[in-house]
């Protein structure tokens, strides 16, 4: 490494930082391996097996229900939904903030901020009332349509980071070559910033796949979301132990994901005035 | 450069067709509520701004706010200093960022509806690890009665679920910092804080202000989260202003639910304008420094 800062650094120094991550670690991982312990509990009485005890049951019973399972499918339908909407509506459009002025660029720019912070709870009322007119509850192009709300700004700013890091001369050329639009960006353009696509996945699929406000008010009897089967555990006598074995679930599609992007996590996110 | 190009606006239509629909329509739509007391969608009242008259007058909703403002300014003044910190430590250990950086995101992936969850067995006294230990050491923990204690779970349950994101996004400020910089200060003599003060900060300044408007407005509209610790409670010390809309909407009083989304429609806009304008007031010193 030639960064003079990793060259200048002490032992005294590399212990500390080892014991911040180690704190930093706990912190993070404490949460989950209580989430973990308890989805390997029995936490309701049963026959044959006590309270408190090592237990399976928890996922075999995640198995034995077909509204657990059928909501899993549920969430990977939408969130894949969502991800490539926005994919295909962010990408021309951060070839244009890259590439382009234009009348009127500064107020899209304001129009994609204040829809990216209002909060969901806001819209959640009228969007129901006007998904219902157009057949759009219970169905994952609903959910996967309101997300990019909050999506397509995020998309359009990872991907307009990546796009600006390639030079111009690319698109020059490709068109002097006689390329089209279409042929440039799926035989040039893609090519050159699949980091920034993966990265901009993932922010989609995470923030998708975590979201409840209107995956809750877009499912009224069908349809249901992960996130909303969980819910409806809750009741009498909840089994925090099914729940935290569902929880478990839930976090592997993103910890996946979070595998493949490792390298690309923390490039992008450059702002350009 | 950039060339100038009104035929760019083409590139915009697919993204802001979506947006039109799921997002300006129903604006619409929810501004057009709120001048209305409404029983059922078919039988609806006009009664003009009483709505906002009603909020605008209640003691409640400045409460609320101002709830909502303490939270904000209590959970950005912890998770800014430790995102950027982290992020500085991250700068110098070579390959074992990827992992921290892969540990920092792993909240984000987590349903926002099971974090509270996660959290309450945490510090649940008979099966949970925090909460077994604090009764061993002998403290009274009693976040369902105890405001304090409420607050402290609802902050420290933030700071788990969103310093990562606050980490990853300095991270990439740095990241775009060049070497040479760094062997500049160092054969200047330029102490740790200095480099600190003039080569990092002013880089990482942009996203860092991105990263503050992102947490700014996801904690100052906090629902799922704070609504599942305590519901508002005790005694209302934790309701905020999304609980307030929450309640209205689940309580089928659309119209009222309707103008509360306008008075924070109004927030968010008024929030997005002003950091718009700072941005260019940044952006036109800068290029002013460079001329």
């Amino acid at each position: 490494m030639s960064n003079p800062v990793t060259r200048t650094r002490t032992g005294r120094g590399a212990l500390l930082r080892g014991l911040a991550y180690l704190a930093l670690a706990l912190f993070i991982l404490t949460p989950l391996a209580q989430t973990v312990m308890l989805s390997f509990m029995n936490t309701i009485p049963r026959e044959g097996l006590a309270e408190g005890e090592f237990s399976l049951i928890n996922y075999l019973n995640i198995f034995r229900s077909d509204a657990l399972t059928s909501s899993i499918l549920n969430s990977i339908l939408y969130v894949t939904l969502n991800v490539a909407l926005t994919l295909i509506a962010a990408l021309p459009a951060a070839y244009a903030f890259s590439r382009f002025q234009f009348v009127g660029d500064r107020h899209i720019f304001f129009l994609l901020l204040a829809f990216r912070i209002t909060p969901p709870v806001v819209l959640s009322l009228p969007v129901f009332i006007l998904f219902a007119k157009f057949n759009l509850i219970n169905s994952p192009v609903g959910i996967a349509l309101v997300h990019c709300l909050f999506n397509i700004p995020i998309a359009i700013w990872i991907l307009e980071s990546f796009i600006s890091a390639i030079p111009r001369e690319l698109d020059e050329t490709a068109f002097l070559d006689g390329y089209s639009v279409p042929r440039f960006f799926l035989t040039q353009l893609l090519p050159a910033i699949t980091p920034g696509i993966g990265v901009a996945a993932f922010f989609c699929f995470v923030f998708s796949w975590v979201e409840v406000v209107f995956a809750r008010i877009l499912t009224v009897t069908a349809g249901k979301p992960i996130t909303m089967a969980i819910n409806s555990l809750f009741g009498f006598q909840t089994d925090i132990g099914l729940v935290m074995a569902m929880t478990v679930f839930s976090l592997v599609p993103g910890l996946a994901m979070i595998y493949f992007v490792r390298n690309h996590l923390a490039k992008g996110f450059v702002i350009r005035m | 450069m950039k060339p100038q190009n009104n035929g760019a606006w083409l590139y915009l239509v697919p993204a802001l067709a979506i947006l039109g629909f799921a997002g300006v329509v129903p604006l619409v739509a929810v501004f057009n509520y709120s001048f209305f007391d409404i029983f059922t969608l078919d039988s609806a009242f006009w009664i003009g701004g009483e709505w906002y008259r009603e909020i605008l007058s209640s003691e409640r909703f400045y409460a609320s706010l101002g709830r909502s403002l303490l939270f904000s300014l209590i959970v950005l003044s912890v998770q800014m200093p430790l995102g950027v910190g982290i992020a500085l430590l991250l700068r110098r250990s070579g390959r074992v960022s990827v992992f921290v950086l892969m540990l920092l995101a792993v909240p984000l992936v987590v349903p926002w509806n099971m974090i509270p969850t996660m959290w309450l067995s945490l510090i649940n006294t008979e099966n949970g690890l925090l909460g077994m230990a604090l009764a061993k050491l002998g403290i009274g923990f009693d976040y369902k009665f105890n405001a304090v204690h409420t607050w402290i779970v609802l902050v420290a349950m933030d700071t788990w679920h969103w310093t990562g994101l606050v980490a990853v996004l300095a991270y990439a400020g740095l990241s775009g910092i060049p070497p040479a910089y760094y062997r500049a200060a160092a054969i200047d003599g330029a102490s740790r804080y200095q480099v600190f003060r003039y080569i990092e900060l002013p880089k990482i300044a942009d996203v860092m202000f991105m990263a503050l408007l992102l947490r700014f407005m996801d904690s100052f509209m906090i629902y799922i989260e704070a609504f599942r610790i305590n519901a508002g409670g005790p005694d209302n010390a934790t309701t905020f202003l999304s609980l307030d809309l929450g309640e209205a909407i689940n309580g089928f009083s659309y119209g009222s639910a309707a103008a509360h989304s306008v008075i924070y429609f109004l927030m968010v806009l008024t929030i997005a304008w002003a950091f718009r304008t700072a941005m260019d007031r940044r952006g036109r010193a800068s290029s002013e420094a460079i001329a």
